[in-house]
């Protein structure tokens, strides 16, 4: 049964989903109706806002219709659309920084890294376990029901940047992010098992001594530790939580991964 | 004869399909690259080799797809040639002041700067959804992703956008 929370995040996250389960949720749920309302006038919004006036500009030269196809050489290599080559790492962030520029981003940086020390110190601390599933309710696609597992390439991405490998004997892999954790980026997977998915967070920078359960919100899970290479957090969601399946996750996970150099 | 009646056919469908979709496909590339001249430079450059390989192009019901497809290469291969230096948000959009500007919705203008402080990985799937009207199966095809790694993008997007107008 679906509650406000998973029907809120898979709204944000297409809010004309079609989906059979949010509309019946919706039917019975006052509030995420409303909540549906709002969000539907904030998307008006966004399209409108995304529709920038884009006729031609004065200071621009005046563009020129399609040229006539006699006009133009033959045939141009440009590939199928299936078969264009991969984009993933489009150059969309790469961009050349002048050195004052890094000289004033490492000042800031480091005068960030103060205050956030400063107040890292003044607030209580948080449990990890807390803390794991406060993160769950940012990743609202990772919990859905799939066959489909994430592109080999995807996830090794996600693997390589904590310096791991994952053998296909842990368990088909849904989903594969790399979060900001706790200070750090963090794999954060998904493996389907027949009891439903189950999430993976891998912890290198989180050692424990031993391992603890947790039964937070509506998840339940384990926290384990990985000699000498922090820990792992293995949870699952809903009331029909199995406490074996959750066993076998975090044995196949702990033997399947290798720490690469 | 026949042949050449139909080419013509085709052709005259083609450049009318790229006349329909190039307001969206300059949208697209405005959003993305957050500069209308660069925008107007890659779709042009786009419908020009769009036009040279249109008969790579078998089904003309999937030119929405393959045109932004192109767009994107392109996009790509501006920054590329152009080795672009890191500029300030707040410099970006007093840049775009006109193209932000919507006298007449205020609240829009503060939606689109906020929009042009998303970054690359959010921005790029929301306008895929929002403006062209992906589906999350399309996006995830388009971006080489999975569709939870879309829709936590997309979640994500919205509600930094929520947070930066104050909603």
């Amino acid at each position: 049964m679906m509650d406000h929370a998973q029907y809120r995040q898979a709204m944000d996250a297409d809010p004309h989903n079609p989906d059979a389960e949010l509309r019946a949720h919706r039917d019975v749920c006052q509030e995420c109706n409303l909540y549906t309302e709002r969000l539907l006038r904030f998307e008006l919004r966004l399209e409108r806002a995304l529709r920038v006036n884009v006729a031609a500009r004065a200071d621009l030269p005046e563009r020129t219709d399609l040229p006539e196809r006699a006009d133009l050489p033959e045939r141009a290599d440009l590939p199928r659309h299936a078969a264009l080559p991969a984009t993933a790492g489009l150059p969309t962030g790469a961009r050349r920084e002048r050195p004052w520029r890094f000289m004033a981003l490492a000042a800031s940086v480091l005068l960030g890294a103060v205050a956030a020390a400063g107040i890292w110190l003044a607030l209580p601390g948080r449990s990890l376990a807390a803390d794991v599933v406060a993160h769950m309710a940012e990743e609202p696609g990772a919990w859905r029901r799939t066959d489909v597992s994430v592109p080999a390439p995807e996830l090794n991405a996600v693997l390589r940047e904590s310096k791991i490998r994952l053998a296909a004997s842990a368990g088909p892999v849904s989903y594969a992010n790399s979060c900001f954790f706790r200070g750090h980026d963090v794999p954060h997977l998904v493996v389907q098992t027949e009891s439903g998915p189950v999430t993976v967070m891998v912890l290198v920078h989180e050692s424990v001594s031993r391992p603890t359960q947790f039964d937070e919100l509506g998840f339940r899970g384990t926290i384990v530790p990985m000699a000498g290479h922090g820990s792992i957090a293995v949870l699952m969601r809903g009331p029909g939580v199995d406490a074996a399946t959750l066993a076998q996750v975090v044995a196949r996970v702990r033997d399947g991964i290798t720490w690469m150099p | 004869m026949n042949d050449r009646v139909g080419g013509n056919v085709r052709q005259a469908r083609f450049q009318a399909l790229c006349q329909s979709l190039r307001p969206d496909l300059l949208r697209f590339a405005f959003w993305l690259s957050r500069d209308h001249a660069l925008a107007e430079d890659v779709v042009q450059e786009s419908l020009l080799r769009a036009w040279k390989a249109q008969d790579s192009l078998q089904d003309l019901d999937a030119a929405k797809p393959w045109l932004l497809t192109i767009v994107r290469r392109e996009y790509a291969r501006t920054f590329e040639r152009k080795r672009l230096v890191t500029v300030n948000v707040d410099d970006l959009i007093a840049k775009e002041e006109p193209m932000l500007a919507a006298p007449e919705e205020p609240d829009l203008t503060e939606l689109r700067a906020a929009l042009f402080k998303l970054p690359d990985d959010y921005r790029e799937p929301l306008v895929m959804q929002a403006l062209m009207g992906f589906s999350t199966a399309e996006i995830a095809q388009e971006l080489e992703l999975s569709e939870p790694a879309v829709l936590t993008r997309l979640f994500r997007a919205r509600n930094q956008l929520r947070a930066l107008v104050g909603e």
